[in-house]
């Protein structure tokens, strides 16, 4: 096999990353029960933790390591060499940057607790799950419950020292979330509005609040998730963290990284699988000769390879827009494309490898099995491609 | 880090400052009607071409990919692809490539002080239109099996055989050609470089009615009987293929060249589909199309960027590796998918109404918008001329597999 797939951002962070994810999922493929690969993968949290990985992006001045959109970068696309079952892009990247949006215009109760939860991510004692329930935001987490819940809300609760700032209603469903949370981060709207101010807020609640309850699943890639229901439960002011159109531009912002992030990981993840698919068909014999030499087959995997080249240089450049000199957020309208790029060769690239590898493809033991799910669950994640199609159309309007 | 672009601020300056340049001479002295003629995607003929080209060589410019020495401009890779680019922005014509970027490179290389004195001046100034006789009825994507043969007869190879697809042979000056001059074991083998008047007897030219309509542009070159003097045999007989090789490996950066009107030919497209879909009943095949065109400017951007990523290597002395097949793939099928989005936006209207019964030539009185009709017939030869999509496939494979 003469093809190996180049990371984008090489280094040590990548190489650990891919080193330790690789270690992971070998783990967790071996067991049979959800509760099972739950139990390793809480663990196994903990050790990310101890490296500081969730401290990446978090200040100095908090005890984190000031890092930056390219260290995210390595860390997630050294988790999509072997489909990594936790968020990473999540809990290192969206969580410290909703947390910074306190500072922009929180009160003095929202930025103190905005220090004291960075502090916390940063010696790996917290680990917040953030909601994006905006419906600006798109994707898996802002959808309404089909279930005969509302789509998770605030309302203004009576507002004096000691009581309710808001109370919150309703539902959010699939939520990816590091293992046992012990905090949610959730950004909302706020109904009725009453002005700008209060059209949106990012409120930090503890995993115990009283009125929250929370039913766990497995993702299609073997990453918790958590439907969340929420029955008026009462926010003081000291745990709101910001509000209004700060809110909404940090989500949006946050959004666009993490749509960046997945992005980067799956197109690893492509990377590795297309490794994978050469060596299996470059090994396994049928009639007589190894699959590699049937032209159908040889045909497939250059299409795969070619749609993984167009769609890793676009990554890459909308990468290096992201973290040039002077640039403030994600190009939106790059990162649009590139999701919604990804959208489509990740459906090709997943089915394609499953066929390539024959009946095994359809074993849960097979690594590359487990990347193609990887693959197919990144489409959903920060904006599907629906969402990213209609922000375009709308634009160009 | 990430993968830089290999130039510092500085480089970078003076790249944007020669884009501006170049933009701004396009703008002045390409003239008004060609612009318009490009930007309606009419069919061009050598007249178009040949005043654009002497207008650039006026400049200095006719001979973008040529060394100084030999009246080209010196450019390195990455200007010559700004150069391409702002042509393509600026809807100018592009130059007669047979002659500049195939024969031209061979004849420096390769060329005797004779050959190189005649022929390359008259390139440069567009005085002479080439075409490449290369392919054959029995010699497509099997090139090498090609029949036409060269026997020796004193100073001259007396030439029998078929060319076909040869582009332009109808309006060319002179047509360089691989012909055999002997019967080897190896196929590859036997094969010389000839340089052929076309004005010599027993050449007849005839015209491939193609689907598209765009007709004359290919041809099958009859050859009976021709006497081409063996001054005009480039380097020695029996190896021509590595000639042609040479060639080719030159324009393996053709895929990025074909690229640089990428984003222009899709904005036209989103054009004729907001046009053609305008009405409120019409939103959502609108919007389904436009989906379609996003997602070729995804493809666009991402190939623009490999191809980015091909100069650096090249001006760097790495090798290519994959990336042209992979941007000649990907160009073919992005560029295809303009074309089918424009067809499935416009060809109800317009597929019935392809060709006037009176009148002359496929574009007088045509309603508007018939060019995308020809041009998603035309398109169609994308991903089978210069290395078919399948051939680009096995290219690929070869290399993934290593075998």
């Amino acid at each position: 096999m003469s093809f190996a797939a180049k990371p984008l951002v090489a280094g040590d962070l990548f190489e650990a990353s891919a080193r330790l994810s690789t270690e992971i999922d070998q783990e967790v493929a071996r067991l049979a029960e959800p509760a099972e690969r739950i139990a390793v993968l809480r663990r196994r949290w903990d050790e990310i933790a101890a490296l500081g990985w969730p401290a990446t992006v978090v200040p100095e001045e908090f005890g984190g390591a000031g890092g930056g959109l390219l260290d995210l970068a390595a860390l997630v696309e050294g988790a999509g060499r072997a489909a990594l079952p936790l968020p990473l892009a999540s809990v290192c990247g969206a969580v410290p940057a909703l947390l910074g949006a306190a500072f922009v215009n929180a009160g003095e109760g929202g930025a103190a607790l905005a220090r004291e939860a960075l502090t916390g991510v940063a010696e790996g004692r917290l680990r917040i799950c953030p909601v994006l329930a905006l419906a600006t935001q798109g994707g898996a987490e802002g959808r309404a419950d089909r279930e005969g819940r509302p789509p998770l809300a605030a309302r203004p609760g009576s507002g004096d020292d000691g009581a309710a700032a808001l109370v919150l209603d309703g539902a959010v469903l699939g939520v990816e979330a590091p293992p046992e949370p012990t905090h949610y981060l959730l950004a909302c709207p706020v109904h009725p509005a009453v002005g700008q101010e209060q059209s949106a807020a990012l409120v930090l609640l503890p995993a115990d609040a009283p009125g929250l309850a929370a039913r766990w699943h497995e993702r299609i890639d073997g990453r918790p998730a958590v439907d969340l229901d929420l029955r008026s439960v009462p926010v003081p002011v000291g745990q709101v963290l910001a509000r209004g159109e700060a809110v909404r531009e940090r989500v949006a912002s946050v959004s666009d990284a993490g749509a960046l992030l997945v992005c980067v990981e799956a197109v690893s993840a492509m990377g590795a699988l297309l490794e994978q698919t050469i060596a299996y068909l470059s090994t396994r014999v049928q009639f007589g000769v190894p699959l590699a030499s049937f032209q159908a087959l040889r045909h497939r995997v250059a299409e795969m390879y070619v749609a993984y080249r167009s769609l890793r240089a676009l990554v890459g450049r909308t990468l290096r827009r992201a973290t040039e000199d002077g640039a403030t957020a994600p190009p939106w309208r790059e990162v649009a494309l590139a999701k919604l790029r990804l959208g489509g060769v990740g459906r090709f690239m997943a089915e394609a490898a499953i066929q390539l590898h024959g009946g095994m493809g359809m074993t849960q033991e097979l690594a590359a099995a487990r990347l193609a799910k990887r693959i197919l669950m990144a489409e959903f994640e920060y904006g599907d491609t629906d969402h990213q199609a209609r922000r375009l159309l709308a634009a160009a309007r | 880090m990430t993968e830089a672009r290999a130039t510092t601020a500085g480089e970078a300056a003076e790249y944007e400052a020669f884009r501006a340049e170049v933009r701004d001479f396009a703008l002045s002295h390409c003239p008004p009607e060609l612009r318009a003629m490009v930007a309606a995607y009419r069919k061009l003929e050598r007249r178009e071409l040949e005043t654009w080209q002497r207008i650039l060589y006026r400049r200095g410019w006719g001979a973008p990919n040529w060394p100084k020495e030999y009246g080209g401009t010196g450019w390195d890779l990455r200007r010559r692809v700004i150069f391409e680019e702002v042509m393509a922005e600026c809807d100018c014509p592009p130059q007669p490539h047979q002659g500049l970027r195939h024969i031209g490179p061979v004849l420096i290389e390769f060329g005797t002080p004779e050959q190189k004195a005649r022929f390359l001046p008259r390139i440069l100034s567009g005085d002479d239109y080439w075409c490449q006789g290369y392919s054959e009825p029995g010699a497509g994507s099997d090139l090498a099996s090609l029949k036409t043969r060269a026997v020796r007869d004193g100073d001259f190879y007396v030439v029998d055989g078929q060319k076909i697809w040869t582009s332009g042979a109808h309006e060319a000056d002179m047509m360089f050609a691989l012909v055999r001059t002997s019967t080897e074991a190896r196929k590859q083998d036997g094969i010389t470089m000839l340089l052929i008047p076309m004005d010599s007897p027993g050449i007849r030219v005839r015209p491939i009615r193609t689907i598209d309509a765009w007709h004359p542009h290919v041809n099958e070159v009859f050859l009976d009987g021709v006497r081409v003097p063996v001054a005009n045999r480039i380097g020695e007989e029996g190896k021509g293929w590595r000639y042609a090789k040479f060639l080719l490996d030159r324009e393996r950066l053709g895929p990025v060249h074909a690229l640089a009107p990428g984003l222009r030919f899709l904005e036209r497209a989103r054009d004729l589909v907001a046009r053609e879909l305008s009405g409120v009943a019409d939103t959502r095949k609108r919007e389904l199309l436009e989906l379609r065109l996003l997602m070729a400017e995804a493809e666009i951007l991402g190939l623009r960027e490999l191809g980015e990523e091909a100069i650096d290597d090249l001006m760097h002395g790495r090798p290519l590796g994959t990336a042209p097949s992979v941007l000649k793939l990907g160009w073919s099928e992005a560029s295809q998918g303009i074309t089918e989005a424009a067809f499935d936006a416009a060809g109800g209207r317009l597929a019935a109404r392809f060709l006037p019964v009176e009148g002359s030539g496929p574009n007088a009185g045509a309603p508007e918008g018939i060019e995308w009709i020809h041009n998603f017939l035309y398109f169609r030869a994308r991903s089978i001329f210069g290395g078919s999509s399948e051939i680009q496939k096995n290219l690929i494979a070869r290399d993934l597999f290593g075998a």
